[in-house]
């Protein structure tokens, strides 16, 4: 049938806007877009080895993620509105727990491109582009400092909550698939970075953000004042820490949680944490604190550092009040009560109050943190940038989405394609989906971890979360509430028949490939319409459609059971049954 | 001859559904509204659902010549279907829903409270094609009150009422899916008993498996109770037989 210019339009309209697609809260808001609902479905369904597979469609590392994502999809989880969100980490980390075999792993690349690529940095961003890049068929070099890949996720993340096996089990895909790592080869040191930009096709800064941010504080110069993240490397590279009896660490993020913790595990036994936030304005995620607290820790929020007393060794920590952290522009402007002061004795001061990545290995001229948001390409067309050395210390998931990011523009860059179009929903994005909760929903309460005993954990740095069994795996899944926009298909009838959604009926109907009698079952009674968040008017589509098939067929309907309609039409209009009769009275004209 | 200020047309279904209701209702117009006329002829919608346009432009231009015959610069309706066709083709003429107008002009003599001491709960089944009409809805929840009638609204209602059915020609098409919009827009009610206000629905509820009326039947007709036979499903000849009897009566209470 020949559809009209507007029709076709029209249908369009539906087809591109039509909700049925759209991705659910959880995976619009991950930065790396995984299925999390299909995983989660096929976890219910006990297709371990299919959900897994899903996840690793997206990112060859579903146990690092499963341990240590930061799960901005679970903010995101309509569960919370009822009772708690999903446990999504945590079931990710059941499907690779359950499922994941290197013997089985997809090793396929695409045909040789010729192309080579040098990345510098094995973080979470270096990683997840060489993966990427080698699987599109590029060679792969990546240049790391350390002599261990894993970057801040093996440095920065200590052990007992992200074991270096996994790390190392899932890391192994890199050089499975052909990706060359170099150890211990630093750039601006042991290779020259205008070096790799002229030797290779592209080169991908992936930088960490290792250093760690110091502020100067009286006594700061005194021996047992420590740097957070330099802690943290040395415990992650199994290297000799040595920390005294007490402890103060100073910051309120998840780096500060690790640090206390950390020394907790290598020998201090009493351990402080201060910082200038109160309670609940912490930088850290609330289970990160709770998690360090149930392991001793004592918190200081609200308190700023004012001295490091001792005599050439820290001896103490004094403390000031702090009533402000920002101030009403919403600007970094800490205000303190000089009266109200604490001191607490102290062997080690640990500063954790940030880091920064070092990039002074770049040519002056290239400021890899301007590298285009949209593309991570620099102002140096064959050089991208992404990860903590473009900004700001990111989560892991985020840098593996720089990662994803920059891999795209390589890959585009290098065949020489557009590097912006269609761009909009790589990492994450709001989600159209407008679903509204039934007050029938039961309550399914969110499934704790089991964690190692608190006495286990002392000196050693096994792993504290044990996993999800099978059972406890399957009643989170259950929890699920597969958010989808099916509003018009769960009210019609008819369109529940005929159709997964109004999206695929019109793509069918655009190739001629529906049945007319579809068309006449409509009741053109505009529940559709009516459930449709986007009011589509879906009925007028079907009228529209009406009309083309009857004036394609001689003006005569179709439908077979539409013959008596042309009879009782004719008897309708016939003498025998009509009448028109005047009025018999006046109306009163007062 | 008296100068006809309006037209009552009854639509097709009522017609073929009960020939009294139609003379009833326009004595009752007589007595409340001198000057009214009446026509009986189809618009020509089916032709209109069907997407036959030139020939739904044909019919309706056959029904338009009669009303201007007449000139009739109102139309009282008793159809919601007749009522959106006629307000989209009958520009020059001011289109009236009965239900709208009856809390206007006041119940016919004798029916106020008349079904006080029935032991029904009747549910109300709005027309999806009128779901924007209001005045509509409370015409028909007035009229139920002032009649004592207890009612059931069901979940699906008004605004937000669900198709009994029988829209968009799907019967003919295709009966079982039809069928199946009947029956889960009947499974919505948890009394036996239902009113419309549309034949045509009136016919769908009963193949959904209720005991329906129109709510002429409950103006006009006895007091029902739980004891009363509710009317069934007509054949094809009988709705024919009964469209013949309602011209003869427009005929006879209209001379």
């Amino acid at each position: 049938m020949q559809l009209s210019e507007n029709l076709v339009r029209e249908i369009n309209e539906i087809i591109n806007d039509c909700l049925a697609d759209e991705s659910p809260y959880c995976q619009s808001r991950c930065p790396l877009n995984i299925d999390v609902q299909g995983y989660v479905t096929l976890i219910g369904e006990g297709k371990y080895r299919q959900a897994l597979e899903l996840i690793r469609k997206t990112i060859p590392f579903p146990g690092i993620l499963g341990r240590v994502c930061a799960h901005p999809c679970e903010e995101e989880c309509k569960r919370g509105e009822i009772e708690a969100a999903l446990s999504i980490k945590n079931l990710k980390r059941f499907a690779a727990d359950m499922a994941d075999d290197p013997e089985k792993w997809d090793l396929s690349r695409a045909p040789e491109t010729g192309k080579k690529i040098a990345i510098i940095g094995a973080g979470p961003a270096g990683a997840t582009a060489a993966y990427d890049l080698q699987k599109k068929g590029h060679q792969v070099e990546i240049f790391e400092s350390l002599p261990v890949v894993g970057g801040m996720l093996r440095v920065g993340i200590p052990a007992y909550r992200l074991p270096e096996t996994v790390i190392d089990r899932e890391y192994s895909i890199l050089e499975k698939l052909g990706v060359n790592i170099h150890l211990n080869k630093e750039v601006g040191k042991d290779i020259d970075f205008e070096a790799l930009k002229n030797d290779y096709d592209a080169v991908f800064v992936a930088v960490g953000a290792h250093d760690a941010v110091m502020i100067p504080v009286e006594g700061s110069d005194l021996e047992g004042v420590l740097e957070g993240a330099d802690f943290l490397r040395k415990a992650g590279l199994n290297q000799e820490v040595k920390i005294g009896k007490k402890v103060v660490v100073i910051g309120g993020g998840n780096v500060a949680m690790d640090v206390a913790r950390t020394a907790w595990r290598v020998g201090a036994e009493e351990i402080h944490v201060a910082c200038l936030e109160c309670r609940n304005e912490m930088p850290a995620h609330s289970w990160e604190v709770e998690d360090a607290e149930e392991e001793g820790i004592i918190m200081h929020p609200g308190w700023g550092p004012q001295k490091i007393g001792g005599n050439k060794k820290v001896e103490s920590m004094t403390f000031k009040e702090c009533t402000q952290v920002f101030d009403e522009a919403g600007n970094f402007n800490p205000d303190y009560c000089e009266d109200n002061l604490k001191t607490i004795e102290a062997d080690n001061v640990i500063f954790a109050i940030g880091q920064r990545a070092d990039t002074s290995f770049m040519n002056e001229q290239l400021n890899i943190k301007e590298v285009d948001q949209l593309t991570l390409q620099s102002e140096v067309e064959n050089v991208f940038g992404g990860g903590d050395c473009i900004g700001k210390p990111l989560l892991a998931v985020e840098a593996m989405s720089h990662g994803k990011k920059a891999a795209e523009s390589i890959d585009r860059y290098l065949n020489s394609k557009e590097l912006t179009e269609n761009r909009e929903e790589e990492g994450a994005y709001e989600s159209k989906l407008q679903k509204e909760l039934t007050r029938e929903e039961p309550v399914r309460r969110r499934i704790d971890m089991r964690m190692l005993n608190l006495e286990e954990r002392k000196n050693n740095f096994k792993e504290v979360e044990l996993g999800f069994n099978t059972a406890e795996a399957m009643g989170e899944a259950l929890r699920c509430l597969e958010c989808e926009c099916k509003e018009c298909i769960k009210e019609c009838i008819m369109l529940d028949e005929y159709s997964d959604s109004p999206k695929e009926l019109f793509e069918r109907v655009k190739k001629d490939e529906v049945d007319p009698l579809v068309y006449f079952s409509c009741n053109m009674c505009s529940q559709c319409t009516i459930a449709c968040p986007n009011d589509f008017e879906i009925k007028d589509k079907f009228m529209q459609l009406r009309k083309i098939l009857v004036k394609e067929n001689n003006g005569e309907s179709p439908i077979k059971g539409h013959n008596a309609i042309k009879w009782h039409q004719r008897l309708g209009f016939s003498k025998l049954f009509t009448t028109t009769r005047a009025a018999v009275d006046e109306e009163d004209t007062k | 001859m008296a100068k006809t200020k309006r037209v009552f047309i009854p639509g097709c279904s009522l017609s073929s559904y009960r020939p009294e209701l139609v003379e009833e209702v326009i004595k009752y117009l007589k007595n409340k509204l001198p000057g009214t006329g009446a026509i009986l002829k189809c618009c020509g919608k089916p032709t209109k659902a069907l997407g036959q346009y030139d020939k739904f432009k044909e019919r309706y231009a056959g029904l338009q010549s009669e009303i201007d015959k007449l000139g009739a610069d109102e139309i009282i309706v008793a159809c919601q279907s007749c009522y959106l066709t006629m307000s989209a083709n009958s520009p020059e003429q001011k289109v009236t829903s009965l239900w709208e107008l009856m809390p206007e002009i006041g119940m016919p003599e004798g029916t106020a409270a008349k079904a006080e001491k029935s032991d029904l709960t009747i549910g109300v089944h709005d027309s999806c094609s009128t779901r924007d009409r209001e005045d509509i809805h409370n015409g028909i929840r007035w009229i139920l009150d002032q009649l004592g009638y207890n009612t059931e609204e069901p979940p699906h209602t008004k605004e937000n009422t669900r198709c009994c059915g029988f829209g968009g020609m799907v019967v003919p098409a295709n009966p079982d899916l039809a069928q199946k919009v009947m029956d889960r827009r009947t499974g919505e009610f948890e009394t036996e008993h239902l009113v419309t206000y549309c034949a045509a629905c009136r016919e769908s509820m009963t193949k959904g498996g209720k005991k329906a009326v129109h709510i002429l039947d409950l103006i006009f007709g006895p007091v029902w109770t739980s004891e009363s036979e509710f009317p069934g499903l007509g054949t094809p000849i009988e709705s024919w037989v009964n469209r013949y009897k309602t011209k003869k009566k427009m005929q006879k209470v209209l001379s």
